[in-house]
């Protein structure tokens, strides 16, 4: 057998397997080291497996992931929610519409602090689905509105589907995260937008809630300070290259936590379970990276990336039409996979068939921009049914609204996503302007 | 990811008590490590803007801090099922034949496991013949081996017992079918 064969029954055992349940770090772990021994054979690999743990684990790169999960679980625990909701909705809420798009504008905010989807969501639903409730939103608006507002968690950075991703093609995390932050914004415009759509379709479904005073207002703005600290010093800081992203997100979790203990009152109870809520989730992200290693090993060796990437460069499609196929690809896989797992199965093979393409961009240019359409389709899993986690979160919290008006509910904000998308193709501009603005080298 | 809305569901007998308390005082200590790091580097950014002295080696610092940290993570998140899996072909099969196919995952687990366990311990003795050591703070590199040897082996007893558990699942499902 050759090695490509060996790669492409590699690959189709790792699927079958991820079919029946198996863990997706183990599945990767298990097909990478049998691919591993059908190709270079038992002793390589058992000699490749003496250190290849602790140098994956000592990574440098990988060192900024803890700590932007501790700075993210410290952020939920520093009972700004509140805060952020209240200021975008003394801003926004008097508008028709005016409270669902207050819930985005909250997501934002808590979003350009925390690096989870999931976090974001449940943390603003907490705060924003009685208020919705009490302005007699629709059921539909509210969750749906929550559900696409958490996944600004992880489009707006820091994101730690973003830096899976800059690991992989060996781009600069901090770059990519400067990529993202336009794009992010228009995220959050494109769902209020919707929200605005939705309600001049149907004014029923959401009410303007009351005018605020301007004094309000600003003290509203004020009340948010921690939140404007934190991301000024730390993901300021990381944008204009004064620090690592590593280093920005060691500040980010001192300072959460000392936020968390004096406004949030976090107290001994508290500050554990956000260790254990660290722990499990980098256990979790670091069990996958460490298959995706030996997985990818043996991929390397197949040769399949490079094989595969040869045959899209001679096929003479358009590259367009590629990357479109890719993008409809990564909606497939989100109905049925985490964004994480996803990047970490495509982007081997899907990095170098794109470098290999002409899209009239240069190499550092083409990870930006490839990076950020990549992230936002693999994000749209999260809203999409049968396993979009960001709406059964929501939808636990909102008793009273069934499940398929929530996934209804979604459809506006899924629609918005697919046009930000088309403009991140058509203009590439939006994706690398920040990017070129600030050189970091 | 479910980081922010954990709910930890502590086993109820007697080897998973033990087991929980274990895994959940190595996690911790972990996450000691990762905001003792933060500390750290937080004092180093200061040092640097202010008196531009970085803390010396703290690259080095952040580096085995986190793989300490990561070692010490793994039982913990494997006893909570944190671990991710696809839950879609199967979700509307019965849970005996869910459960099944967990035992699998376990034992497959448990098996990967056992291999990188045996070689990293190998691996201990080649750092330590090498007495290969970080580039500014001379800490032998070999200092890491037997600590994660030691958590990787309370990582496959906590395996096993999911294993077990997952087994009784699948004997439980029969009979409720």
């Amino acid at each position: 057998m050759t090695g490509f064969e060996i790669g492409i029954i590699g690959f189709a055992g790792l699927l079958i397997m991820l079919a029946i349940r198996i863990p997706i770090g183990v599945a990767m772990l298990a097909t990478g080291m049998i691919g591993y021994v059908s190709i270079a054979g038992w002793l390589p690999l058992m000699s490749f497996l003496k250190t290849q743990m602790y140098w994956q684990f000592t990574s440098f790169d990988l060192s900024v992931a803890p700590l932007f999960i501790m700075m993210g679980q410290f952020a939920s625990k520093a009972g700004l929610s509140q805060a952020l909701f209240r200021a975008a909705n003394v801003w926004l809420g008097h508008h028709r519409g005016g409270v669902a798009m207050a819930a985005i504008g909250g997501c934002a905010g808590f979003a350009s602090i925390s690096g989870s989807s999931l976090a974001t969501a449940a943390i603003m639903g907490q705060v924003a689905l009685p208020e919705l409730k009490r302005y007699n939103y629709a059921g539909s608006l509210a969750t749906g509105a929550l559900a696409a507002g958490g996944t600004l968690g992880i489009l707006i950075p820091p994101s730690i589907v973003l830096i899976i991703y800059a690991i992989m093609v060996e781009a600069n995390i901090a770059t990519l995260f400067q990529a993202a932050f336009i794009p992010g914004i228009l995220a959050a415009l494109g769902y209020i937008l919707a929200i605005a759509i939705v309600v001049r379709i149907n004014p029923k479904a959401g009410p303007a809630g009351k005018r605020a005073e301007r004094a309000e207002k600003w003290e509203a703005l004020l009340d948010i300070w921690p939140v404007l600290l934190i991301f000024l010093l730390v993901m300021g800081g990381i944008y204009i290259g004064i620090f690592t992203p590593t280093e920005g997100a060691g500040v980010g979790a001192v300072g959460t936590f000392l936020i968390a203990v004096t406004r949030g009152g976090m107290r001994l109870k508290g500050t554990i379970e956000a260790i254990l809520g660290t722990a499990n989730t980098t256990g979790m992200i670091f069990l996958i990276l460490l298959g995706a290693g030996i997985f990818n090993a043996f991929l390397g060796f197949s040769e399949l990336p490079i094989l595969a990437a040869e045959f899209f460069k001679e096929s003479g499609l358009p590259p367009f039409s590629i990357l479109l196929a890719m993008i409809f690809l990564y909606i497939l896989l989100g109905f049925v996979m985490d964004s994480l797992s996803m990047i970490l199965l495509t982007v081997p093979i899907f990095w170098p068939i794109i470098a290999g393409l002409d899209f009239g961009l240069g190499p550092d240019d083409l990870k930006l921009w490839f990076g950020i359409i990549t992230l936002i389709v693999v994000e749209v899993g999260l809203i999409t049914p049968p396993v979009g986690l960001n709406v059964f979160v929501i939808n636990s919290m909102a008793k009273d609204v069934p499940m398929i008006e929530t996934f209804k509910g979604v459809i506006p904000f899924f629609i918005s996503d697919g046009v930000r998308v088309a403009f991140i193709l058509w203009f590439p501009i939006l994706t690398l302007w920040l990017p070129h603005l600030i050189r970091i080298d | 990811m479910s980081e922010g809305l954990d709910t930890f569901v502590r086993p109820t007998d007697k080897v998973g008590r033990i087991l929980y308390n274990l895994t959940a005082a190595l996690a911790i200590f972990g996450g000691l490590v990762v905001g003792a790091v933060a500390v750290m580097t937080t004092i180093s950014v200061t040092g640097r803007a202010a008196l531009s002295m970085p803390v010396p080696g703290d690259v080095e610092l952040i580096e085995i801090g986190t793989s300490t940290a990561v070692f010490a993570f793994l039982p913990f998140c494997q006893l909570m099922r944190g671990n991710v899996i696809v839950d879609f072909f199967l979700t509307w099969a019965p849970e005996r034949v869910k459960s099944g196919c967990d035992v699998l995952g376990a034992l497959i687990y448990l098996i990967v496991g056992g291999i990188l366990t045996w070689r990293l311990s190998h691996g201990a003795f080649e750092m330590y013949e090498f007495a290969e050591t970080t580039g500014t703070l001379a800490i032998p590199r070999w200092y890491s081996f037997p600590y994660g040897v030691a958590c990787m082996a309370l990582l496959l007893v906590v395996t096993l017992y999911t294993l077990v558990n997952y087994f009784s699942e699948t004997r439980a499902g029969s009979v409720h079918d």
